[in-house]
């Protein structure tokens, strides 16, 4: 069975994306940047002042809460809800959808992500250890919970269905998609804003990753710093960022008019039940979630034109994920285009996800692969066609999207492109 | 400006910036909750936010929870702080 044999109402679609990343906030500036090979890292002044083995990040330092709720809500809501609130509502308005036409009770929210309020906690401990117990704020906990960007993103938009989190690292919002889709296709909900946002580009956060030796040292040149499946990569470049889809039903789409992005066929998981931060070696978790990502989507790997790679530039990931991609696909790994978009918005980690959903998502709609940029000296642990450097026009049928996270949960989409 | 008009108008604008409300609408006989839109959370961390701001190396403010819940409207707080002897 192919997805066009499946009726109007078993087939799930994404109509709105909204970023709010280190390379642009609205699908606008963010396809941009992301067809123009644009980097969102910067050397960042509270890690410099720190004095820090990593300097670098891909941080969003114009971001504006008060742009997109009141300053009073924003208040009770750790950055990486604000984030995530400010992307439910840029994709809610990229998919020209009246909220109150919708049924509020058969709307979720699944906005997923790494971490939560982590730098709620620290200045919180600090409040405590100066000041006393007393002195603990009353939002503390309400404020850095990691559910709390779906819960926040339900009370703002009025969402009254499902409010679903995950906490999956760098798979987080990978996931997001695969339970959206399972929440419409069982119908639970109509609609749903799915997605992931992370924020700790902190001293606490960056000395944790730098302590791991997970980043980059490149601290002269941050925009070079990202440079997956290079010859010469040393680390991730840590960012932060929200990015939040609205998936509906075609049915439901094709009835409003909407535009249409992509279609999610369907999604894979698995654990590679390994260790806490290396992957598998073998990448045998990461081949086992895209084989199942393609039985999930009713798929043949050689159906497959295109792989979002998880792509971190850590020296370990790039060269498995490549290891896995010829597992899973055979000698047809060397027909398909692979890039990472982590090369230019550097690792958004519980965000990564839906990042590389949305961006796949509008490379199917366009017809144009987003690059990986600082590709310039082979590796030959990672011998596909990384689309280095520049983007590539080229129309595919069906892409996968890849997210591997600490701890070895690995999580991978199928989006379809739909005809009109 | 006497010292309880300079009291009243530090607590004024402390509440106001504390619950997000224009100074104008923080007056005496207005009530935390109903009139300035704030809630139980909202009211613990106003009154850490007084606690802060009041306290001095000779004498650390501490208001205790019970009193914290007899204040509903600003006269309450102002006069609770006069009687704590805050000036």
């Amino acid at each position: 069975m192919t997805a066009s044999d499946r009726s109007a109402d078993e087939r799930v679609v994404i109509t709105g994306i909204g970023p709010v990343t280190p390379i642009g906030t609205g699908v606008d500036a963010f396809w941009e940047s992301l067809t123009q090979g644009r980097s969102g890292a910067r050397r960042v002044p509270e890690l410099i002042e720190a004095g820090l083995k990593v300097q670098i990040a891909a941080d969003i330092p114009e971001f504006e809460p008060a742009d997109y709720m009141e300053t009073k809500s924003a208040r009770r809501m750790a950055r990486f809800a604000q984030l995530g609130v400010a992307a439910a509502r840029l994709a809610v308005a990229d998919a020209g959808l009246d909220l109150e036409a919708v049924e509020a009770e058969r709307a979720a929210a699944v906005i997923n992500t790494g971490g939560g309020g982590v730098t709620t906690i620290a200045q919180q401990s600090e409040v405590l250890n100066e000041k006393g117990p007393g002195r603990v704020s009353a939002m503390f906990v309400p404020m850095m919970a990691g559910n709390m960007a779906s819960c926040q993103v339900s009370i703002e938009l009025g969402l009254r269905g499902p409010a679903l989190t995950s906490l999956a690292a760098c798979a987080a919002s990978v996931y997001a998609f695969i339970d959206s889709r399972r929440l419409l296709l069982d119908g639970e909900a109509d609609i749903a804003l799915a997605g992931g946002t992370e924020s700790n580009v902190s001293a606490l956060g960056i000395s944790g990753l730098a302590n791991m030796q997970a980043l980059s040292r490149r601290n002269d040149d941050p925009e070079a710093a990202s440079r997956p499946f290079d010859a010469d990569r040393d680390g991730f470049v840590f960012g932060e960022g929200a990015v939040v889809c609205v998936i509906e039903s075609l049915q439901s789409a094709r009835a409003r008019g909407a535009r249409i992005y992509a279609e999610v066929l369907g999604g894979g998981r698995s654990a590679d039940a390994y260790h806490i931060t290396a992957p598998d070696p073998d990448g045998d978790g990461a081949a086992r979630a895209m084989s199942a990502a393609l039985r999930s989507a009713r798929l043949n790997p050689d159906q497959i034109g295109y792989i979002c790679a998880h792509g971190t530039s850590t020296p370990l990931n790039d060269a498995i994920e490549t290891r896995a991609i010829r597992t899973v696909f055979g000698s047809h790994a060397d027909a398909l285009a692979v890039s990472s978009v982590k090369s230019m918005t550097g690792h958004l980690m519980g965000a990564a996800g839906a990042l590389s959903g949305a961006a796949t998502a509008l490379a199917l709609y366009h017809g144009v692969l987003p690059p990986t940029i600082n590709l310039d000296t082979a590796d030959p642990a990672c011998d596909l066609d990384y689309v280095p450097n520049t983007a590539r026009d080229s129309v595919i049928d069906a892409a996968i999207v890849n997210g591997f996270g600490f701890g070895g949960q690995n999580g991978v989409a199928v989006l379809a492109r739909v005809d009109d | 400006m006497s010292d309880d008009a300079s009291l009243q108008s530090r607590v004024c604008q402390l509440v106001a910036d504390q619950l997000r409300q224009p100074l104008e609408k923080v007056t005496a006989e207005a009530h935390l909750i109903d009139d300035l839109d704030a809630d139980s959370l909202d009211i613990v961390d106003l009154t850490i936010a007084i606690e802060e701001e009041f306290s001095t190396d000779d004498h650390q403010l501490e208001i205790p929870e019970e009193d914290a819940a007899e204040i509903r409207t600003m006269q309450d707080l102002l006069d609770y702080l006069a009687t704590a002897g805050v000036s």
